[in-house]
């Protein structure tokens, strides 16, 4: 490489110095600018000179330590030492935070930024609920299927309880067509599906005191699925997980299978399960009871591990245990969700 | 340039030259906006912290400079998100959707097959994020980059990983230093290629001692329930802790000796040109590094995350040297990526 030296016999008065990388080569060249109106004009050691358009000169780096790159040259970087004043004045903002950013003071950009997160979270967590319902059902019933399918070899299908159970729904008679099936897996949950699926777990039945209770927790799915609070719950959950930035699979797949849906939409689905229950002459005692012992099983035995899973989705106050209670009326009103045939079926429907 | 620099053999190539009074502002900036624009900010402050690192980083006599923009990554990285996406969801939804449909056979050959394909992507992302890197970062108004696309590389990266280190894991150390040898072989700056032909000679002995900790450790288990266990629960309780912790306390420590003598071998045996590289950092240096790294983020509550890629990149540039002698570059004529390190961060192992 060979040395450089800024000597330069051309009689240029205000000669600045500095140096200079052409972008092409890594040789770093000692060069002397002179300002010729509004251009600069680049003049090497070995006297090549080239000339510049303000305009086409792009400051970089702090102003602490300018160096200037070229519109159209990748690579090409000029430096002055020191940065002649009247070069310095017509120098652009210093850029700090990049872009919009920097026109406006740092502190209102936060408060602004911030307010619109804020104000983004909301949206989606309310508008979640409202978009859910302009989600035609078809497409909802679609998706359904193929998360779910025909649950392949695990869902129960022995065809005395599922004549019970059929039954127990048909008995509800609810307002909103559901797909009750049991599935053979020892959880003792119940979820709501996408396409108006309710899914009870197997344990939860054999666990059962009562058919009753299997009605109230039937009734209380049937209300997130009247609520369209699956499809608010996925929404919410797929939403969440763009506006985040990146894609939380695990997050999605608990807010499905274990929706955790919010209170006000927990105690919508107890309302509409008591509703149920009272027009079909069920007692609302066995699912308070129900509650109640789940409640109480919180010590630490083997049971709480199993009722754990039904509180993780299904957040208990006492407030809910009271409203079930509170809705019950004289006893000769209620006769059994089923009778003793059919509930004993009903939990053979796994063979078990 | 100043050719006696390179002439002596070993020389103070690299230095860092920012103070984190310097840095703080932008620091504590690209924090706040990074949670009020609910993570969104974070490719800019990425961008805008590589900026400042870049140029108070000195190699021989002229700092780096870094012309990567927050939109480029931020771009990258949805496009990243478009591949996987579709992914993540058959992990998340399909194999399950299919499992209860009875295709359990179908859904775990998918499902392979789609960890396989996160596996290669990983590789591809590994290979372009260096590429990205260097195709950004200019010394001497010269870049770098890569011709490859790296999807060969991708292949390499996938068996190789799987015969390291699910097969046998004693090729790890085998695995890493081919897969180190050939990333940089594909890498360019200038004009001149990288060069690398690290071996595991020395690096065995302490990816053994790696492997050895679970055994050391269920050792001293057996050690100290002889010497201690009674029956009490509580003594269990203890014995199973201190365990716990000395098999994991081993293996991070002599996990860190073994990455440090890597990296010492790894960049020690890299050149360019006549450039050779050095990395002196040992295994005490790494561990005050990462013990500082936490007890910084502790000791300000979090605040100080902002601060991890300062003092991770000042600890690489203090640790990194060169020697030999620098010729003349000529620009890079290597294809400039646009993905940015979409891939790479989308599988979040963006480090600085």
């Amino acid at each position: 490489m060979p040395s450089t030296s800024a000597q330069s016999d051309r009689p240029e008065p205000p000669a600045l110095t500095g140096w200079l990388y052409d972008g092409v080569t890594s040789d770093r060249r000692a060069v002397t600018v002179a300002i010729d109106g509004d251009m600069l004009r680049i003049v090497d050691g070995e006297g090549a000179v080239d000339t510049v358009g303000f305009g086409d000169l792009v400051p970089l780096g702090d102003h602490a330590r300018i160096v200037f790159g070229r519109v159209g040259r990748e690579g090409w970087r000029l430096r002055l030492d020191p940065l002649p004043a009247e070069i310095a004045a017509r120098l652009p903002r210093q850029e700090r935070h990049g872009g919009i950013l920097d026109r406006f003071p740092i502190v209102l950009v936060l408060i602004v930024a911030a307010l619109a997160s804020v104000v983004g979270l909301v949206a989606l967590m309310q508008g979640a609920a409202f978009a859910a319902r302009l989600v035609p059902m078809s497409w909802e019933v679609a998706l359904g299927d193929a998360l779910v399918g025909d649950l392949g070899g695990s869902a129960c299908n022995a065809p005395a309880g599922r004549a019970a159970l059929d039954r127990l729904v048909a008995r509800l008679a609810l307002d909103t067509p559901v797909k009750v099936r049991i599935v053979d897996l020892d959880i003792e949950n119940a979820v709501a599906m996408p396409g108006r699926q309710i899914i009870v777990f197997r344990d939860l039945l054999t666990n059962a005191r009562s058919p009753d209770e299997i009605a109230g927790v039937i009734g209380h799915e049937a209300g997130h699925v009247a609520n369209r609070d699956v499809m608010t719950g996925l929404l919410r959950s797929f939403g969440l997980s763009v506006l985040i930035g990146g894609v939380d699979g695990g997050a999605m797949t608990a807010s499905l299978l274990a929706s955790r849906y919010s209170r006000a939409a927990e105690a919508a689905a107890d309302d509409y399960a008591i509703h149920a229950l009272d027009a079909a002459r069920v007692t609302p005692a066995a699912t308070a009871a129900f509650f109640d012992r789940l409640a109480k099983s919180e010590g630490g035995d083997a049971f709480a591990t199993r009722a754990a899973s039904y509180f993780a989705s299904h957040p208990l106050s006492a407030d809910r245990r009271r409203a079930f209670l509170a809705s019950a009326r004289e006893a000769g009103r209620y006769t059994p969700a089923l009778d003793a045939p059919d509930w004993r079926d009903l939990r053979a429907i796994c063979g078990k | 340039m100043d050719e006696d620099a390179g002439a002596g053999g070993a020389f103070d190539a690299f230095t860092f030259t920012a103070t984190w009074r310097d840095y703080l502002p932008i620091a504590l900036s690209n924090l706040a906006l990074t949670i009020v624009t609910l993570g969104i900010y974070r490719f800019w402050a990425k961008a805008r912290e590589r900026r400042y690192l870049w140029s108070h980083t000195r190699f021989v006599d002229d700092t780096l400079e870094w012309t990567g923009t927050g939109k480029e990554m931020f771009l990258g990285f949805l496009v990243a998100m478009v591949i996987l996406i579709p992914v993540l969801l058959f992990i998340q939804f399909g194999a399950q959707a299919m499992a209860m449909r009875g295709m359990l056979g179908l859904a775990f050959t998918l499902l392979l097959a789609s960890y396989a394909i996160l596996l290669y992507l990983y590789g591809v992302a590994r290979f372009r994020g260096l590429r990205y890197r260097l195709s950004r970062s200019w010394w001497h108004g010269v870049r770098g980059g890569s011709d490859e696309s790296g999807l060969r590389y991708g292949v390499s990266h996938f068996w190789k990983t799987l015969v390291g280190s699910v097969v046998v894991a004693l090729l790890v150390p085998w695995s890493m230093t081919r897969l180190w040898n050939e990333r940089w072989s594909g890498m360019s700056f200038g004009d001149r290629t990288f060069e690398c032909n690290v071996t595991t000679s020395g690096l065995m002995g302490r990816w053994i001692m790696v492997m050895l900790c679970p055994i050391a450790g269920a050792l001293i288990a057996v050690i100290l329930a002889a010497a201690m266990y009674n029956g009490d629960p509580g003594r269990t309780f203890v014995v199973t802790a201190i365990t716990f912790f000395t098999i994991y306390g081993l293996m991070a420590l002599a996990g860190i000796g073994y990455y440090a003598a890597f990296l010492q071998a790894a960049i020690g045996d890299l050149r360019l040109g006549r450039v050779c590289f050095h990395f002196d950092a040992d295994s005490m240096d790494w561990l005050k590094l990462f013990l500082g790294n936490i007890a910084l983020v502790i000791g300000t509550l979090g605040i100080g995350i902002a601060f991890v890629g300062y003092r991770n990149w000042s600890f690489f540039i203090h640790h990194l040297g060169a020697s030999g002698e620098i010729d003349e570059l000529h620009q890079s004529t290597t294809h400039v990526p646009r993905d940015a390190e979409g891939l790479l961060d989308a599988f979040d192992f963006g480090a600085v």
